[in-house]
């Protein structure tokens, strides 16, 4: 057996934290655009997604901080060399080796923690998407100091498009992510590391 | 031989090329022109004599018995300052505005029928109780549209239940310029017009933060955009084709930003039900696809953005559940084998 302290402390409860600011946002934005009363009232929904949108804001600093002073950037590193060649393989490994038993391409070690599926992804969800549900959200609240129009368009309308498209994908995301945890050595493998902090594997590595 | 100079058919142009014949000749010239002058008038009068007349089997004002009335009070300046209240009546007529006015077909006397026979009218005459509802009810097989249900609507409104002074459907309604939305007017004006008829009382709104309504993010953009009728009745029984005249008071009044920014709000179908059509007109088939239903706190409830997100989340979730599932069987066969 193997265990290896992959998250620190500050990490998992970054993680964690995140975690929650996100599904509230989820779950207020739902409530909000499909007017669901029942779930939250609208009059609540709005104070409590400007607030968690804030905090967000704040928690994605702390990443990015974390990453650069906390050591943790390197894992989001992206080796344009062996990429296509490591994605292919995990690709085939979610398709296809996972139903027969074939060996896990990646193994996850102090150095590499994420697989080149999850780097890629947790790279564009972070540095890309993030940052563009954060600016949109702030843009809209304080709508009202933009241009009326943007190429012609009105700002706010582009604003929310944005905002919603962006928040879509990372609902997806979520759920991809969600579901990807469970396909550890065991399903709970990874997310006990998450709230461990050790990475714990039966079989050598 | 002598010849009278008029007797030579060429004597015309000779006269008026020499000088010779004198001013007989151009006076006849001169009547001539005159008579060919007066007849084209006379056509064309009759020409304008003719269109009259055919407006006039329309129009109520060029009946027989309205012209009279019309001879005076087409002026603009047709008025008397009221002795009680001191203030100036208009008594003219716009006789476009009411051309283009829903009675338009009406003459004066169908209204007007008591004590104007005499000139000037007497004081009483002023006194005349016209009355909306009941006319409109007498006239329902010419085509007058029932008022009760308004009425009914009217009783519970704050202009009545407040005990306003001396209100009355001509408070807001003018019944010589009435006419319902056109189809061809833009939200814009037909809001501003609308409005005007509020504001044109409460005039002590005309501030940029209209008092009372300082909740009210951007109050000037929102009255550029909505009527007041749409927050300032009740949200319960909206008919689509015309307004409530259930007027709330301030307290009772709609404060829910939702109500209007949001998919199928009753608020905002009433005022935009005929949006769609003058959109797609505008800007296109697509353009008004993707604009269509928008609200400003998200502004984006598009029903085929809302599809494709909810289909794709739906369809990964569907995904997963069987990847997961196929997992599990796999694992299953595992142990059993073992």
């Amino acid at each position: 057996m193997t265990a290896l302290y992959l998250y620190p402390l500050w990490l998992r409860l970054w993680h964690w934290l995140n975690a929650l600011i996100f599904v509230t946002l989820l779950v207020t934005g739902v409530s909000m655009h499909f007017t669901l009363n029942w779930l939250i009232p609208f009059d609540v929904a709005v104070p409590i997604h400007n607030t968690a949108g804030v905090l967000l804001t704040g928690s994605w600093l702390l990443f990015v901080i974390g990453n650069l002073w906390g050591g943790n950037g390197k894992h989001y590193l992206i080796n344009l060399r062996t990429l296509p060649k490591d994605l292919i393989a995990q690709t085939r490994y979610y398709l296809h080796g996972i139903f027969v038993g074939a060996p896990h391409p990646f193994h996850v070690s102090a150095e590499h923690k994420l697989n080149a599926l999850q780097t890629l992804s947790y790279v564009g969800v972070m540095y890309g998407l993030m940052p563009v549900l954060i600016l949109s959200g702030w843009a809209f609240l304080f709508s009202t100091s933009l241009p009326e129009t943007l190429f012609g368009i009105g700002t706010v309308w582009i604003i929310a498009i944005v905002h919603l498209v962006v928040a879509w994908m990372l609902a997806l995301f979520l759920i991809v992510h969600s579901y990807i945890i469970t396909t550890g050595e065991t399903p709970t493998t990874n997310l006990k590391a998450m709230v461990t902090g050790w990475h714990k594997e039966q079989s050598s590595g | 031989m002598l010849l009278s100079p008029l007797s030579d058919p060429r004597s015309g142009f000779s006269c008026l090329a020499y000088g010779q014949c004198g001013t007989a000749l151009r006076r006849l010239l001169l009547l001539v022109l005159l008579a060919l002058t007066a007849s084209a008038f006379a056509l064309s009068t009759a020409a304008a004599y003719g269109a009259a007349v055919q407006t006039a089997k329309k129009s109520g004002l060029l009946k027989e018995d309205s012209r009279d009335c019309m001879r005076c009070h087409w002026m603009e300046t047709m008025a008397y300052r009221d002795r009680e209240t001191g203030k100036i009546v208009n008594l003219s007529i716009d006789r476009d505005a009411y051309r283009h006015s829903v009675h338009h077909e009406l003459a004066c006397s169908d209204c007007h029928d008591r004590g104007y026979s005499h000139y000037p009218h007497r004081t009483s005459s002023a006194d005349e109780a016209l009355q909306c509802v009941e006319c409109h009810e007498e006239r329902e097989d010419d085509g007058a549209p029932n008022l009760v249900g308004l009425h009914h609507e009217y009783e519970k409104s704050v202009h009545v239940t407040e005990d306003v002074e001396d209100f009355s459907c001509f408070s807001c309604h003018n019944p010589h310029t009435f006419h319902p939305v056109n189809a061809g007017e833009s939200i814009a004006q037909v809001v501003t017009e609308t409005n005007g008829t509020c504001l044109d009382c409460h005039t002590e709104l005309l501030t940029p933060v209209p008092k009372g309504h300082e909740w009210l993010p951007r109050p000037q953009a929102h009255w550029g955009a909505v009527r007041c009728l749409d927050c300032h009745t009740p949200l319960e029984g909206r008919i689509l084709e015309r307004p409530s005249h259930n007027v709330l008071a301030a307290e009772d009044s709609n404060q829910l930003c939702v109500e209007c920014h949001s998919k199928g709000s009753a608020l905002l179908s009433q005022l935009y039900n005929y949006r769609t059509e003058q959109a797609r007109d505008e800007k296109g088939f697509f353009a008004q696809a993707i604009y269509n239903d928008a609200y400003i706190v998200g502004m984006t409830r598009n029903p085929w953005m809302d599809w494709i997100g909810l289909g794709v989340i739906l369809l990964m979730i569907l995904g997963v559940a069987a990847h997961g599932y196929a997992r599990y069987r796999f694992h299953r066969e595992q142990e059993t084998s073992k």
